[in-house]
């Protein structure tokens, strides 16, 4: 049974505005999916649907198999949650926020609650108020693991953090990959700390699954082919060639995306594009990102 | 032995710990025998996935490069031979031949002078 399943997931803020328009994908138990797109592509709303936050208006969610709008307890207790905006209540101390989570959660691991705690250095006794972000995360973070879910669900869980910060956060996460090979979904900006920790890629587009692929076979099966402008080719003609996923126009060259390894594009475009002057390369995931997205239509 | 992984870089990662243990191996700074890191120890100093240092030792592995003994760890083969396909071997040199050729051209070194510096770290290399 996968850990979590989108079936055409449909969620509109404002009447024939979808947001989501027919999102479908599943997690297996062990993967961990990067989810990645526009600010305003889902990341936020699908993650939301997920933990029940959020109803989907056409479709259905399932985690481990259940409704996470019907059986609300129970799939909160297996899933750990952090999200960028996550407000934890102001007025309380670290300790009885920890507390809390502790007397909601039937499997929460003092042991591993403790070694968060000391790691993180933060003090029980002060009030969440006064936190910085980054000591707010970690506090976020330590109430989501420390009850071991079996499903980690991240909305952008290192935005606005420092570079340590959100190195401390990606070590912490693998750890926990490394102890108990938690599944996980998270969303980010971060394409480094993407390939760091995802083996597979979901890219939300205008609504829909754009891009759906292991990390490295995104890297591996992707090339991205700069065609020199001249008068002979057009975005429509490499739009129309086997393979081709996106084009984007810059000033000086066509940058078109093959879902193809570079070297099978290479040989494409001097069959069909003869004497363009096409190079064909792979690309890192940050460069995947701004090709496919400003090369869709 | 010091494995450095670049996010971001032109090659996935798990191809950069495939490279970089290729190399430690050629140049002598990892003896056959002697004990890899394991999967996690490796993904928690490199602070990456575990699966995709599993990735790497699986190619590894299969190359004969490196051997996992049950319970006991995994190993540089003792016959850390080159993979068998003379021709296959030489196109793993491709890239680093042509990036070596455009520095040269870059810095004005005649093909002669490349060859020379070659033989020559080759000498340093192997007394």
């Amino acid at each position: 049974m996968s850990a979590l399943r989108f079936e055409d997931v449909h969620r509109a803020y404002r009447r024939g505005q979808d947001v989501l328009a027919g999102v479908s994908f599943a997690v297996e138990p062990g993967q961990v999916v990067g989810l990645i797109g526009e600010n305003g592509a889902g990341k936020t709303t699908l993650i939301r649907i997920a933990m029940g936050m959020l109803v989907a208006q056409r479709g259905q969610v399932r985690v481990f198999g259940l409704d996470p709008r019907e059986r609300p307890v129970e799939v909160k207790r297996r899933i750990g949650y952090v999200a960028e905006d996550q407000i934890l209540p102001p007025y309380l101390t670290v300790g009885e926020v920890i507390a809390l989570h502790r007397s909601l959660f039937p499997t929460w691991d003092d042991r591993s609650a403790r070694v968060l705690a000391e790691r993180f250095q933060v003090d029980p006794a002060v009030k969440l108020r006064t936190l910085s972000r980054g000591q707010a995360r970690r506090v976020a973070l330590l109430c989501a693991v420390a009850h071991r879910p079996e499903l980690l669900l991240l909305d952008e869980p290192a935005s606005g953090l420092d570079p340590a910060a959100r190195r401390e956060f990606l070590e912490t996460s693998i750890e926990l990959l490394n102890e108990a090979g938690t599944t996980i979904l998270f969303s980010s900006h971060y394409m480094t700390d993407v390939e760091r920790m995802a083996d597979r890629i979901v890219m939300l587009h205008g609504g829909r699954v754009l891009i759906d692929e292991g990390l490295d076979e995104l890297r591996e099966g992707f090339a991205l082919a700069l065609v020199p402008r001249t008068p002979g080719v057009s975005r429509e003609q490499l739009l129309a060639l086997p393979g081709c996923v996106g084009v984007r126009e810059r000033a000086d060259a066509l940058h078109a995306i093959f879902h193809l390894d570079p070297r099978r594009a290479e040989e494409q475009l001097a069959r069909d594009l003869a004497g363009s002057g096409a190079q064909c390369r792979s690309i890192a995931l940050e460069d995947m990102f701004v090709e496919l997205v400003g090369g869709q239509p | 032995m010091l494995i450095h992984v670049q996010p971001g870089d032109e090659l996935p990662i798990y191809r950069q710990i495939v490279r970089q243990v290729l190399d430690a191996i050629a140049g002598g700074r990892l003896a056959p025998g002697e004990r890899m890191p394991s999967h996690r120890e490796l993904a928690a100093q490199l602070v990456i996935a575990p699966l995709t240092v599993k990735k790497a030792y699986d190619e590894l592995e299969r190359d004969g490069l490196i051997e996992t003994q049950r319970g006991r760890g995994t190993f540089v083969s003792e016959r850390a031979a080159p993979p068998a396909d003379p021709a296959e071997n030489r196109e793993r040199l491709r890239d680093a031949a042509e990036r070596l050729l455009s520095q040269a051209a870059l810095c004005c070194v005649p093909l002669g002078d490349v060859m020379n510096l070659l033989e020559e770290i080759e000498r340093e290399k192997r007394p």
